[in-house]
């Protein structure tokens, strides 16, 4: 067979077979659920979150959004911790560990108050598992001061921290909320009290959509609704900028990553792992395919790596950080402008309605030949044109033009040349401003 | 280029009057394509398409591997179970088989899964991404009789085990139907050969031009330490009806007239009014050979009715939209010729009294093959009375070390994906045969030397 990468990697001292978790929700609620999720290749599981007293859920408690044919692109969720009896799911987890010795199994908790927490931690410290997750990111408890407003609050999560680590001796991972403007200050806040390693991100407060009729948001619950969590693939942009603020920060820079949020594919978790995880959690594609999608996780992943020359996955951590930079140190001295391929134009116009619409009106229409044509004067090559295309590798990025001297700041005036730069060279960063 | 000539006949067929006879008629997907197409899988619990697959490629994962971009692992998938991935992508009967069995059906209908096969064998090409590795041979040595897909299939399947095969066959190409039997609109010569090339990358050698019983006994195979042998060698013999006039030139078979027009493509002439006698697929390939190598007018004359037709639904839609003539319910009753050369076909209605008389200077027979006499060539070998091999179960004959797959088996579907698996399932009790015969030459064998000389 083909050649294929090992996937194991380190998380906190345990050798993970390989970065591929289920996260703490509802496709990790019981020992079944999670001893399957082990059996079709899973590295390991987030138990579910449990606090000690049982939460009330509604029905329904789920919405999905949208878009075209797509089956959903985001989920949103009103579900609260287990609502399955405590002692239970603490059984559950021994006998996960119990059972699947070589696998990774961590306990998430939520506390109501310090002792809580650390009774909890003791509690789950007891059951021989490997890790506790503390959970301070859920959105939609309907008690006040447990997760996401714990997340927000760097006073809580240094006592919650605290109160945890006194009730434990094992590694400490703080599940942080995307809820909030800057993740590094409470995730630093939970380094700095003794957790270990950052998970990252719970679900985002949302409304997926109205109801037309109750004039209320989705689901609707006795003709009412709440804001709630939203997680699915639409949310990773936002979670891969979470890890990149993560994985950047000068003061958690050599703090283990565990990234979450809309994961599906293994492109997906390879993006998170570039940016800085080392490993990865995912529920809401479970939710829509079942863990068998790990295997695909699993087989792709290996593939790509061994393809790339990566002997290890620790290699791949973070790799892709040292490229992403801040705007104003982006090269801005030249454009690539599109170039159309007429052979396999199906002449639908849509590229010129998007540059006309919506950006520098630089493609003419001949109406007769239905032919769209690039203007290289107008053409800014902001490549919208080739993000609407409808038809694979139709619309290219082709010449590169430069500015000519001093023409900072003129804009559409700018003039440009051609410097008979290889657009490869730009793209993969071999240019060097002269 | 437009797409305006595209016309809904077969999923991805752009008909073009001008279609060459070399040219493939399915598009392939584009990337963007594929991911739609694949996107409309419903990614079913137990995925009956892949119980549906003879050859157990197994396309509920292959697809879902699609969805999930995982597009190498998609190719390792198919191709690490049907080493003719590429081939039966083309040529499989897939409404009765992974198409037939998919349960977008309910909704509306099935993901073209032969496509989505293709697009990935294809994709497996363009990258260079190389599936088998295969292992150091060290195993015992296989003869095969008969280069068509069955023995490919079991010679991959050895290959991979570490068994030193070597094909024996009789024609300068290999591939047997694939290169002999079937139009190359639907299956060009060069995914043929790719996949040949596959098997042979493998270390399974090919000896063409080598015909068993002829240019070399299979005793002599035997006595090279060939320790099994396949019986591959398909169905090489043409049925034709006791029509008088069947010895006027122009009258021929399915197997002569498109194993011509494939190998020798330039002298071959197709005949000017060519009818064909037949209902099943290869019967529209003989028509579509004629069709596209420029007859003037092609009628394909079947005895039963368009719905009793056994040939692929799109085929024969495909076929039509070609502008080759259907008559049903008749049957050839006489063919008349001057000079020795056929003229005219009179027909009969095999359900009523209609008669038909149709002009034509060629016709070919298309209703059926068997295998060519086995008796001689490997004596004492249970064959019925049409020449198919008797097999007791999983491609065993009546003779230990001869084994048997492909449609010269008698129980075979006639098909190339059952041809795969009949290969793959003979490839295994040719393993346990040899693994069971080594430990016993093992035990036999005396703990010490005999003898002190």
């Amino acid at each position: 067979m083909a050649k294929h990468a090992d996937l194991s990697i380190d998380f906190l001292g345990f050798k993970c077979e390989n970065p591929f978790f289920l996260s703490s929700s509802p496709v990790s609620g019981t020992y079944e659920m999670c001893a399957k999720f082990l059996e079709a290749g899973g590295g390991g599981v987030f138990y579910k979150t449990l606090t000690t007293t049982i939460p009330e859920e509604c029905s329904p408690r789920f919405d999905v959004q949208r878009k075209e044919a797509t089956p959903f692109i985001s989920f949103k969720n009103m579900e609260q911790t287990s609502d399955k009896p405590y002692q239970d799911n603490l059984d559950a987890m021994k006998k996960l560990k119990e059972n699947y010795p070589n696998k990774l199994i961590i306990g998430s908790i939520m506390g109501m108050d310090e002792d809580n927490w650390e009774e909890m931690a003791r509690d789950y410290t007891a059951l021989g598992i490997d890790m506790l997750e503390l959970n301070f990111s859920c959105p939609q408890m309907t008690y006040e001061g447990m997760g996401s407003d714990v997340g927000a609050s760097v006073e809580l999560i240094d006592k919650y921290v605290r109160a945890a680590r006194r009730g434990s001796n094992l590694p400490l991972i703080a599940k942080m909320t995307p809820n909030i403007e800057k993740m590094e200050i409470p995730a630093r806040a939970a380094i700095n009290a003794g957790a270990q390693a950052i998970s990252t991100i719970n679900t985002i407060k949302a409304i997926t959509g109205m109801d037309f009729d109750h004039f209320t948001a989705l689901p609707v619950v006795n003709g009412k609704s709440s804001i709630s969590g939203l997680s699915g693939k639409a949310t990773k942009p936002i979670a891969l900028r979470f890890i990149t603020n993560m994985a950047q920060d000068s003061e958690l820079k050599d703090i283990p990553l565990s990234g979450i949020g809309g994961i599906e594919t293994w492109e997906d978790a390879a993006e998170f792992i570039m940016a800085g995880a080392s490993n990865v959690q995912f529920t809401t594609s479970v939710m829509q395919y079942g863990y068998r999608i790990v295997e695909d996780m699993i087989s792709g992943l290996s593939i790509y790596l061994a393809e790339k020359g990566f002997d290890k996955l620790e290699d791949f951590v973070g790799i892709a950080l040292k490229n992403i930079i801040p705007a104003d140190d982006i090269e801005r001295d030249f454009k690539i402008l599109p170039q159309i391929n007429y052979d396999k134009c199906v002449n639908c116009g849509r590229c010129y309605i998007s540059c006309f619409d919506a950006a520098h009106q630089a493609i003419e229409w001949d109406n007769k030949n239905r032919k769209p044509t690039i203007d290289e004067n107008k053409c800014v090559g902001c490549q919208l044109c080739l993000q609407v295309c409808p038809v694979y590798d139709c619309i290219t990025p082709g010449k590169v033009l430069f500015k000519e001297e001093d023409q900072f700041g003129m804009g559409s005036k700018t003039k440009w040349k051609d410097n008979a730069v290889n657009k490869h060279d730009v793209i993969v960063g071999k240019y060097d401003r002269p | 280029m437009s797409n305006s000539n595209n016309v809904g006949v077969k999923e991805g067929i752009s008909l073009k009057p001008s279609q060459g006879y070399l040219e493939e008629t399915v598009t392939p997907f584009t990337p963007f394509l594929a991911m739609e197409e694949a996107a409309r899988c419903l990614l079913c619990y137990n995925p009956p398409c892949s119980e549906g697959c003879p050859a157990d490629t197994n396309p509920g994962d292959f697809i879902r591997a699609i969805r999930f971009r995982n597009f190498k692992g998609a190719a390792e998938i198919i191709r690490s179970n049907n080493i003719l991935g590429g081939v039966c992508a083309r040529v499989c009967p897939y409404e009765k088989t992974c198409e037939g069995a998919c349960e977008r059906s309910g909704i509306d209908k099935p993901i073209q899964i032969g496509r989505l096969q293709r697009y990935i064998t294809d994709f497996e090409k363009t990258t260079g991404f190389q599936v088998l590795d295969p292992p150091p041979s060290t195993k015992e040595k296989v003869a095969m009789i008969g280069a068509g897909p069955a023995s490919l299939s079991a010679a991959a399947t050895l290959a991979m085990k570490g068994y030193s095969v070597t094909i024996f066959e009789e024609k300068k190409k290999a591939g047997g139907v694939l290169s002999y039997g079937i139009v190359p609109a639907r299956l060009p010569q060069y995914v043929v050969d790719e996949e040949i090339e596959y098997v042979t990358n493998l270390g399974v050698e090919i000896k063409l031009n080598t015909k068993v019983g002829k240019d070399i006994t299979l005793d002599e195979i035997r006595n090279q330490g060939y320790k099994a042998i396949l019986l591959g060698a398909g169905m090489q013999i043409s049925r034709t009806l006791d029509v008088p006039g069947l010895d006027l030139e122009g009258v021929t078979t399915a197997v002569e007239y498109l194993g011509k027009a494939r190998s020798n493509d330039k002298d071959f002439n197709p005949g000017k009014n060519v009818v064909v006698i037949g209902g099943g697929d290869v019967a529209l390939d003989c028509a579509t050979t004629a069709r596209l190598k420029d007859a003037e007018s092609v009628t394909v004359l079947y005895r039963r009715t368009r719905e009793e037709a056994p040939a692929n639904r799109q085929e024969l839609e495909y076929t039509e939209s070609l502008g080759i003539n259907f008559a049903f319910t008749l049957s050839p009753a006489v063919f008349e010729g001057e000079n020795g050369k056929l003229t005219t076909i009179k027909a009969n209605g095999t359900r009523n009294k209609s008669a038909m008389k149709l002009e034509a200077d060629t016709v070919v027979f298309a209703i059926g093959q068997q295998p060519e006499d086995f008796s001689k060539v490997v004596e004492g070998i249970g064959l019925d009375k049409n020449n198919f091999v008797t097999s007791l179960e999983n491609g065993k004959t009546n003779i230990p070390d001869i084994f048997v797959a492909g449609d010269i088996d008698l129980d075979s579907i006639k098909t190339v994906v059952n041809s795969v698996q009949g290969g793959k399932i003979a490839a295994k009790s040719i393993e346990e045969y040899l693994t069971k015969a080594g430990r016993k030459q093992a035990s036999c064998s005396p703990m010490h030397p005999k003898g002190g000389k």
